[in-house]
């Protein structure tokens, strides 16, 4: 067979493999489109999809709208308003390649109505499966309508790949919000066939506003549980709001970082994050986060990505120390702060338990009220209908008994009249030890009950790792250096970072290309698995995380610290009470033991008033 | 159904009778029973092998790693074996009356094993002796003896510094070898765990010369050391490069070796050092062991300043204070300051014999030397911390 000859592709074919670039699913349509609506300056943009965005898109925007000729140029490839210098190191704008729209119209039906303000009527066009129509005059409102119907309807095997209606929707979904909230000052408005009406008011411009509408998408608690942050450092600012370390979530999916505007996923700020939670956070849980980057658009190369989820930074090093002092100032400042969902589960627990309570008062006589031992399993028991008098009688009669030896409280710190002082402390004076583990203290406007071992292994663990910061890391030497075997781009991104490796206590070097020589590990760490600690440590430099051998140190540290804190079990006296409170309020942390579990929760004398009905 | 062999026949190999005295039954339960893991995946390995043959009980138990088999005279009634839970048996045994005669018979129809005394009875259930794994079978072509003390000594000095990280698992053992050491063929045992290192030699036995180098497991060797406990007759070492079988009178102990290159210990045994301690022994474990009480963490360091005729022993410990303890030492070089593991200087000031202690020091980072004499049997090498 005589081979084939060369030959310029058709351009159509051209804008379906690039399409397949960019518009992978429905969810990047619908970001391209969002995006041109932002950067047009639209103060509202409305979203809506059928079938998940497979049957159509439809994004309308209020925004500056374009003109007859602009309109015609904007569907041909690398044809775009947005650079106006040709400056691709000075980008301001949330697209400028030019792409979106031919692609789309590549693979889809693509309408556009447009009008700019001054014009006397809206012009339309159609570009179906990459054949471009004339541009016709319309009716229509200022801004511009953009319909996509038959996405992929040009490139059927595209379609096979996509999921269920449902799944496209809620990656939809997921853009418009991660949009929205990188833009509250825009209304958002989301409506679809398989999901709920998304709608989110302009909230503003200011901080305040930029709080709002992240409680209105990463959840209505976060308004109490965010750390305000907004630190600045050669010309690069990095503000919003960060999680407290209690309110953690199972998944990454809470963490939302913009930069100029622009939601992205970046390995470098992700990792930073985790940096900064890796010491209050437990294994395998995230924080919730909104924040921002804003910086010279010529400090930050956006053109990493087709999607441009990712970005790079000119300094990433200056960015990373920013996020990573920022976020652990501003959790240390938090201290021991603890989240309010504590203090909330609590009420929401006692809350729905009451009606119950007061039914068997009836018949059990005051003991029921008291009956928190077993709240949330013995809830449900509660809950149901009430059966006959002799069957109620029972389980309650053999609480009864338990009251007299588990509710009696192990120390008793009743009020006297001399702690006055204690009471305006944060945590309060203590008043009593129940179960021989709860820290039961009164403040001036609440209630505070502390887990006393999560408590004291956290002061124990801070003080470790503060004397360790003080007296450094004692190094063993090694009578016959180990020889690890890497990849040479991993052998060198070690030997690279040996300075500050030997800060922490392990002393490396080049072995031949490929290999590494340990010649001293920390001592607390000798006898263990060296080659497991080097992989670690080059783990941790990959995703630029600090510190990677103090966090194994930290490990051993925090399992030293469990063990030499107090247990459950341990009755405490007054004073002894009182002074763990005191050194929980002067410790980083204290909010949450090394597992990252709450050390206290705390009920506002105002939450009590509530659960009794005074408010 | 029809029956189509005599009682007889059809018990050839497996019907087994034997009578052995109580005594002698723990002492060798006691020996093999050991060797067999708590938990195992494999059934069979929980047991012991029982085979009485020509007035001989021979029981055998193993991990597959390590093998143990113990020969004792008995009363053999009928010939045979099984195999029964190595544990239980064990506890039966112990429990029962002292002195006693402990008749073992397995009954043909129900597979199980009978063991009688006195009053009591027990019925344990058998797997087949034939599936019993085997693995002294081998070629074993080195052979030599030499006195159970002698070898006794190699380990107990040595044991100390065998590695228990599994990652480097050539250290996870002793290493044994013969080399020519000033003009004379010795046998050394070295074992390192990478911050220590001990290395014993005892004059090479008739026959170990040309032995392979071998890398006996930490399982074996805490096994031979509990056999040579007490042993005072000559122990016959047969060697293979993959295998060691030890005959300690009626044990006889296989196992595998590691399988890997132990590191070239000898560059690690530093030549130069000049700058010679000699302590007295007791005196100078006492005073670490004193001043070690201030620290808390592991790995925890001591400092030993040395100047003309005086060592000053100190430990910090930023959280409950400070130690030092100044002794009188025979030391004249230069001065110098060296951290050293608490700990590692107290298992190796344990193993010394002599009443002195000789160090040889070089700087606050180089290995240094440590024996009870110059030229003395054992050797060890310690590796200094930076504090």
């Amino acid at each position: 067979m005589a081979p084939s000859p060369v030959r310029r592709l058709d351009p159509v074919l051209v804008d379906r493999i690039a399409a397949g670039e960019v518009i992978e699913r429905p969810a990047a349509a619908v970001k391209e489109l969002v995006e041109n609506a932002i950067d047009a300056g639209a103060g509202a943009i409305e979203v809506v999809i059928e079938a998940g965005g497979r049957r159509l898109i439809r994004v309308t925007d209020d925004g500056r709208g374009m003109t007859p000729q602009d309109l015609e140029l904007a569907v041909e490839r690398h044809a775009t308003s947005k650079l106006p210098d040709g400056d691709l190191f000075a980008i301001g704008t949330l697209g400028f390649r030019g792409e979106a729209l031919p692609s789309i119209g590549a693979v889809a039906r693509l309408s556009i109505v447009t009008r700019t303000a001054d014009a006397a009527q809206a012009a339309a066009i159609l570009v179906d499966g990459g054949a471009k129509g004339p541009v016709r005059p319309a009716a229509g409102a200022r801004g511009t309508r953009v319909e996509i119907a038959d996405l992929f309807g040009a490139t059927p095997a595209r379609l096979k790949f996509l999921k269920s209606d449902r799944a496209e929707a809620l990656a939809v979904a997921d853009i418009v919000r991660r949009l929205a909230l990188a833009h509250p000052a825009i209304r958002f408005t989301l409506a679809g066939d398989t999901i709920s009406t998304i709608d989110l008011p302009a909230e503003g411009s200011d901080e305040a506003a930029a709080l709002r509408r992240a409680a209105r998408i990463v959840g209505a608690d976060f308004v109490d549980d965010a750390l305000p942050i907004d630190v600045m450092r050669e010309g690069v600012r990095v503000h919003g709001f960060a999680g407290l370390p209690t309110a953690h979530r199972g998944s990454a999916s809470h963490v939302h970082w913009m930069v100029n505007g622009r939601p992205v996923r970046d390995k470098l700020l992700s990792g930073a994050v985790r940096g900064a939670y890796a010491d209050v956070l437990p294994a395998d849980r995230h924080p919730i986060l909104v924040m921002s980057v804003d910086c010279d658009p010529r400090e930050v190369d956006v053109n990493v990505h087709p999607a441009k989820s990712e970005v790079r930074f000119r300094d990433p090093g200056l960015v990373r120390g920013l996020v990573v002092s920022a976020l652990r100032a501003a959790i240390a400042a938090a201290g021991h702060r603890a989240t309010a969902q504590g203090g909330r589960d609590a009420l929401q627990t006692l809350a729905g338990r009451q009606p119950q309570s007061f039914v068997q008062r009836t018949f059990v006589g005051w003991q029921a009220p008291v009956d928190t031992g077993g709240t949330a399993a013995s809830g449900d028991a509660h809950g149901s209908p009430l059966p006959g008098f002799a069957e109620a009688q029972t389980p309650f009669r053999s609480q009864d008994e338990q009251i007299s030896s588990a509710f009696l409280p192990a120390a008793d710190a009743r009020a006297h009249a001399d702690d006055a002082p204690a009471l305006d402390a944060p945590l309060g004076a203590a008043r009593a030890q129940i179960h021989a583990n709860y820290i039961v203290a009164q403040t001036r406007d609440g209630l505070v009950i502390v887990d006393q071992h999560a408590a004291h292994e956290r002061i124990v663990y801070e003080r470790l790792k503060a004397e360790r910061a003080a007296r450094g890391i004692a190094r063993q030497i090694l009578l016959i250096p180990e020889v690890v075997d890497l990849d040479p781009a991993d052998a060198d991104r070690l030997l690279a970072a040996a300075g500050l490796l030997e800060a922490a206590g392990l002393v490396v070097e080049g072995f031949g290309p490929g290999a590494v020589a340990v010649r001293e590990v920390p001592a607390a760490l000798a006898g263990g698995d060296i080659k497991g600690l080097l992989r670690d440590a080059l783990d941790a430099l990959l995703d630029e995380r600090d510190a990677p051998v103090e966090a194994r140190l930290d490990r051993v540290l925090s399992s030293i610290a469990c063990h030499g804190s107090i247990r459950s079990g341990r009755r405490l006296k007054p004073e002894e009470m009182n002074a763990l409170l005191r050194q929980m309020e002067i410790t980083p942390s204290a909010g949450q033991c090394n597992h990252g579990r709450p050390t206290y929760v705390e009920l506002k004398l105002s939450d009590i008033e509530k659960l009794f009905g005074r408010r | 159904m029809a029956v189509s062999a005599s009682p007889d026949q059809s018990n050839v190999g497996r019907s087994m009778k034997v009578t052995v005295e109580r005594a002698a039954l723990l002492k060798s339960l006691g020996h093999v029973h050991r060797v067999v893991e708590r938990r195992n995946t494999i059934p069979i390995l929980s047991n012991v092998l029982l085979r009485a043959e020509a007035g001989e009980l021979r029981l055998k138990a193993t991990d597959l790693d390590l093998e143990v088999t113990e020969t004792q005279a008995a009363d053999v009634e009928r010939t045979g074996a099984t195999t029964v839970p190595a544990h239980v048996l064990y506890d039966i045994v112990r429990k029962l009356a002292d002195g006693a005669q402990v008749s073992l018979e397995t009954i043909g129809e129900t597979g199980q094993m009978q063991i009688r005394s006195g009053r009591s009875r027990f019925n344990l259930q058998t797997l087949p002796q034939e599936d019993f794994p085997d693995i002294a079978a081998g070629e074993l072509p080195h052979s030599f003896s030499l006195p159970a003390q002698d070898l006794k000594k190699l380990i107990d000095k040595t044991q100390f510094a065998i590695s228990t990280e599994e990652t480097r698992y050539y250290l996870n053992g002793i290493y044994f070898h013969t080399i020519d050491s000033d003009g004379r063929q010795v046998l050394r045992a070295v074992a390192t765990d990478g911050h220590r290192l001990a290395r014993v030699e005892t004059a090479a036995p008739q026959g170990a010369g040309g032995m392979p180098g071998v890398i006996v497991p930490r399982k074996a060797v805490a096994e031979i050391q509990k056999l040579l406990d007490g042993a005072d007759a000559d122990v016959t070492v047969e060697l293979s490069p993959a295998k060691i079988r030890l005959t300690v009178g009626s044990v006889v102990l296989t196992s595998k070796l590691i399988d890997g290159t132990f590191p070239d210990y000898q560059r690690v045994i530093p030549a130069g050092n000049d700058k010679t301690l000699v302590v007295e022994r007791d005196m100078f474990a006492q005073a670490v062991d004193r001043v070690s009480t201030i620290s808390s963490e592991r790995g925890r360091a001591v400092k030993l300043a040395l100047a003309d005729g005086k060592l000053t022993l100190s430990v910090t410990n930023p959280d409950s204070g400070s130690a030092t303890e100044e002794i009188e030492v025979d030391y004249e070089a230069s001065p110098l300051d060296v951290g050293f593991n608490a700990r590692y200087l107290l298992d190796i000031t344990g193993q010394l014999d002599g009443d002195t202690a000789l160090f040889k020091l070089a700087d606050p980072g180089s290995p240094t030397l440590i024996q009870d004499r110059e030229g003395a049997p054992a050797l060890y090498v310690l590796m200094p911390m930076r504090v």
